[in-house]
């Protein structure tokens, strides 16, 4: 019973569903939108199997985006790979400690965070781990806001790679954990875009509907 | 408070075409319609709650009574912000494609980085999805936002609506989540100190009418609620 609003009403339980592109809230009977076309549903269709697909297609995808580098760089003739994790230590040895935090949250905590976020929300949306509706829906807009700024790394690897064209003395390519990198974050935008809060919700919901009726059943 | 003043010029009860034309005028500088018909109601996004939607005066905002996230807020002077900024944004775009960015000069060549030149030089060395990437989050998507909300609100600022507006609104809340002219700004930062020990470099024009473009887009963004828009496509009669 955490956190629920007692005698409010819910729109799916009145057969309403506000559209999600224009917000107008129509009877859920009239199948698409009256003023934008768009097709109502009271859910996001099939939002956890969703979710947990494409979390699962990013974290295969989080290994080769670690592992495979996401530019080499030849200089002097000589080719040195650099994966996301040896950018970082080059930043934190030459001392931009700003910049190698930035690039650590942008690049690792964010993505991970996201993975671990949203594993969460759909346990709790399924009920499997207790939860407030109120924080998790904080979690949820937070998850939703920062996944863009994974994409970081990737246009790092595009102005290298369009700048240091130097002929013989140094030169940029990218690398294949760049596409792998770029995926995870495509990959991880959708399944944060598929989830849908208003299931927190209505576990809660459903958990308060049950307390009640055990509550009826031991009075009588 | 501005309900009883727009209850005023309801277009719809009034049939002369003088005071139609003269009203369309005045709807536009007013603030927020309400479409025909109610109550009208506004479900949260977060939790299902579903409120009544009354008008709100201008600057305030409303936020769900069950979670306290925002449901709608009423932004002063909407339209016009809208449109000023992306007006702004689209010029702001010409400039940062046409100008140079930033160039480098090291081993006694130069290299000049534009927003085309960085996606089409990782299409160039085997990097094709990235390259398109690349070029879809940085330069379309922020063309789709900004030029559609100048198709879109600088009519409704005449109480008009362009042809095929609904499906522009549609397609701009769709790009919406992948503009990211701000991540690619932090990528510049990023690479200018990987690369200020190893060569000289020069912010170009497009440098900073790229951080103004930034702005403007974010401005024009949130300068109007798309409830508000929605709500003007359809008193403006949007087919
Ligand atoms: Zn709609
Ligand atoms: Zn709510």
């Amino acid at each position: 019973m955490n956190g629920i609003c007692k005698n409010i009403p819910r729109a799916a339980n009145q057969g309403l569903a506000g559209c999600h592109v224009c917000e107008k809230v129509s009877l859920i009977s009239a199948v698409n939108c009256p003023r934008c076309g768009t097709h109502l549903h009271f859910r996001k269709p099939d939002s956890i199997n969703r979710t947990i697909a494409l979390m699962i297609a990013a974290a295969i995808m989080y290994i080769p985006a670690n592992i495979l580098p996401i530019m080499s760089i030849r200089e002097l003739g000589v080719t040195t790979e650099s994966t996301i994790v040896t950018g970082l230590i080059q930043f934190w040895e030459a001392r931009s400690y700003p910049i190698a935090i930035v690039i650590f949250s942008a690049s690792i905590l964010i993505p991970l965070l996201k993975i671990f976020a949203l594993i969460w929300l759909c346990a709790a949306a399924k009920g499997i781990v207790p939860h407030s509706a109120k924080i998790l829906g904080k979690v949820y807009w937070i998850t939703e806001l920062l996944g863009r700024w994974s994409m970081v790394d990737i246009f790092v690897v595009a102005i290298l790679v369009t700048m240091v064209q130097l002929g013989n003395y140094m030169v940029v390519t990218p690398g294949p954990g760049a596409l792998a990198f770029a995926g995870v974050v495509i990959l991880t935008m959708f399944a944060a875009m598929s989830f849908d809060p208003k299931l927190l919700w209505d576990q809660l919901e459903r958990e308060a509907a049950e307390a009640e009726s055990e509550k009826n059943t031991e009075r009588e | 408070m501005w309900y009883r003043r727009f209850g005023a010029v309801d277009t719809t009860s009034r049939s002369n075409e003088i005071t139609r034309k003269k009203l369309r005028t005045r709807l536009s500088i007013l603030s927020w319609p309400k479409p025909k018909g109610g109550p009208h109601h506004a479900v949260c996004h977060f939790c299902d709650t579903l409120h009544v939607a009354e008008p709100i005066p201008e600057g305030s905002r409303v936020d769900c009574i069950c979670c306290g996230a925002t449901l709608f807020q009423n932004r002063s002077a909407s339209l016009v912000r809208v449109t000023a900024f992306s007006v702004t944004a689209l010029f702001l775009m010409l400039v940062v494609h046409s100008a140079p960015f930033i160039s480098m000069d090291a081993g006694g060549m130069r290299t000049v980085l534009t927003l085309p030149g960085a996606a089409k030089a990782l299409i160039d060395d085997g990097s094709l999805i990235v390259g398109c990437g690349v070029a879809l989050f940085t330069i379309v998507t922020p063309l789709i936002l900004s030029g559609g909300l100048v198709y879109v609100c600088g009519p409704l600022l005449f109480g008009k609506s362009a042809p095929g507006a609904k499906m522009v609104t549609r397609w701009m809340s769709r790009t919406e989540p992948w503009n990211m002219i701000e991540v690619f700004l932090l990528g510049v930062l990023v690479s200018l100190l990987k690369l200020g020990h190893l060569a000289e470099l020069h912010f170009g024009v497009g440098f900073w009418a790229f951080a103004a473009l930034m702005f403007c887009m974010a401005a024009a963004v949130a300068a109007i609620d798309k409830r508000e828009l929605w709500d003007r496509l359809e008193v403006a009669g949007a087919p």
